[in-house]
């Protein structure tokens, strides 16, 4: 069972990966994670959170993302279309300074999980990542 | 009026608020051309906007009143003794407008200044509805360091990681009151702004951090060229939408990726300002109708197609001009020339 992969059985929560250029924003979403079990992963934009996936023959292992949308170098947009790609089975949450009703549409027609506008409730946060995490085990289940 | 020409040519008499006026709303008028402005005080605020305006001025009521190209004379002075030079020197046939009805066309002026001032202020609340994601992500974002730091500050009992908290969420809503203070000083009504000197680059510099909040998937580099030190008598409000819906405008045409470069220089009288984008570029087509009311080519909803025609507005007002230059492809470069104030370095 490669590190991290979470199942029923494996110890702690899951590991969820925040993708997000605001420095505070990431640690009120780590220190939420982490209070509530959640190993956590952090990368500043797009770019770094391919990077930290890895290659195909070195994945990192994930259960969930949480992703911003504006960003610096590779922005939300394109970053999720990779992450969708490379980790079909991996739900996405973006969590976004942009109330925008239009993108939050297409995002979770193209199968994004959930889209969260900041300033999210901590309650909601934990939720959500809960609910993400239950349907990431139902896809590995599929699998 | 079957003869009458198909372009008015007037010379104004008295420069000052109500031959400002006048030659405010002739440079506007397409069909009429300003043989020159006459006032007999040198300082008259309206002898020096027709100098930067290229329109011949005057201390000398004698000058060029006998121009026969004259065929309207609008004496705004209300002085029995110019009316009577003027009557002595005028060329045949170029009629004199003096008195009540000279008084009735300033009051006509004045309404259409009140209603350009209108125009200008809508275009403003205009385009910060356009602005309106970009000033939501800029306040989230700290907004949510707020609310999320003091969840945690809750249940924080080590004395060190609350005050490290609480500096952040200070910081945080310090960021908050910028920016509302930023979008206040844009949005507020500018009719009674009084003109002053204008630090360039500091404008330059606000446009951008306004124009910043105008797209969403923000990889535009900004690169700056600034002669150091140049200042611009005006309507700091003003200038600063001039320049906020020219950096807006590249910075839309790029579709938020590419290079923005804001340069200025220092040309003798005249202030240079250039902001060019490395967008698609404007057909040329397009190019001799940007400045009109009403022609955009955003689709509906996105803009109201009056932004670069209250852009031209308000730099003529301010003695200076603007033109607009673009190969296909090659991105577009707006130049704006504005007087240099006597006081720059």
């Amino acid at each position: 069972m490669p590190w991290g992969l979470h199942t029923k059985d494996t110890p702690g929560n899951g590991r969820v990966m925040i993708v997000d250029d605001e420095d505070n924003v990431r640690k009120v979403l780590r220190l939420s994670l982490t209070k509530a079990g959640y190993d956590v992963v952090e990368a500043q934009h797009g770019g770094e959170g391919i990077e930290a996936i890895g290659s195909d023959d070195n994945m990192l292992m994930l259960d969930v993302i949480l992703c911003d949308i504006r960003m610096p170098k590779v922005n939300g947009l394109e970053a999720i279309t990779f992450f969708q790609q490379q980790y079909p089975s991996v739900p996405i949450i973006v969590v976004t300074g942009y109330p925008d009703q239009k993108m939050a549409t297409d995002l979770l027609s193209s199968g994004v999980f959930d889209y969260l506008v900041k300033p999210v409730d901590k309650d909601k946060l934990l939720a959500t990542v809960a609910a993400a995490m239950e349907k990431r085990l139902e896809l590995r289940h599929d699998i | 009026m079957n003869d009458a020409p198909s372009t008015l040519r007037v010379i104004i008499v008295g420069a000052g608020k109500g031959g400002t006026a006048l030659l405010k709303l002739f440079t506007h008028s397409p069909d009429v051309e300003i043989v020159g402005v006459v006032d007999l005080n040198p300082e008259a605020p309206g002898l020096r906007l027709a100098r930067n305006l290229g329109v011949r001025a005057a201390s000398d009521a004698l000058a060029f009143i006998a121009d026969d190209r004259a065929d309207l004379i609008v004496d705004v002075t209300g002085d029995p003794a110019m009316r009577s030079l003027l009557l002595q020197h005028k060329p045949p046939r170029a009629e004199i407008m003096g008195g009540t009805s000279a008084l009735l066309l300033w009051k006509l002026a004045q309404h259409e200044q009140n209603l350009r001032a209108q125009l200008i202020h809508t275009e403003k609340l205009a385009s910060i509805g356009t602005l309106a994601s970009g000033i939501a992500h800029e306040i989230n974002n700290p907004l949510y360091t707020i609310t999320g730091l003091s969840e945690h500050l809750q249940d924080e009992t080590r004395l060190e990681v609350i005050r490290e908290y609480i500096e952040e969420i200070l910081t945080a809503g310090r960021r908050i009151a910028d920016i509302v203070r930023s979008l206040n000083a844009f949005a507020r009504r500018t009719q009674e702004e009084k003109v002053c000197e204008i630090d360039l680059d500091y404008t330059l510099d606000e446009a951008v951090k306004m124009a910043h909040r105008a797209t969403v998937l923000d990889q535009v580099q900004v690169v700056t060229q600034y002669d150091a030190d140049l200042l611009v008598r005006g309507k700091p409000d003003e200038l600063l939408q001039v320049f906020v819906n020219l950096v807006t405008n590249a910075v839309q045409s790029m579709e938020g990726c590419g290079t923005l470069t804001l340069s200025t220089a220092d040309n003798d009288d005249f202030v240079q300002v250039t902001v060019r984008d490395s967008g698609p570029g404007i057909p040329h087509n397009n190019l001799n109708r940007i400045f009109d009311p009403f022609f955009t080519t955003k689709e509906q909803g996105k803009g109201t197609g009056l932004g670069l025609h209250i852009v031209r507005d308000i730099v003529t007002n301010h003695g200076g001009q603007i033109t607009a230059e673009s190969t296909l492809g090659q991105g577009a470069t707006f130049t704006v020339k504005l007087p240099a104030s006597p006081q720059s370095a």
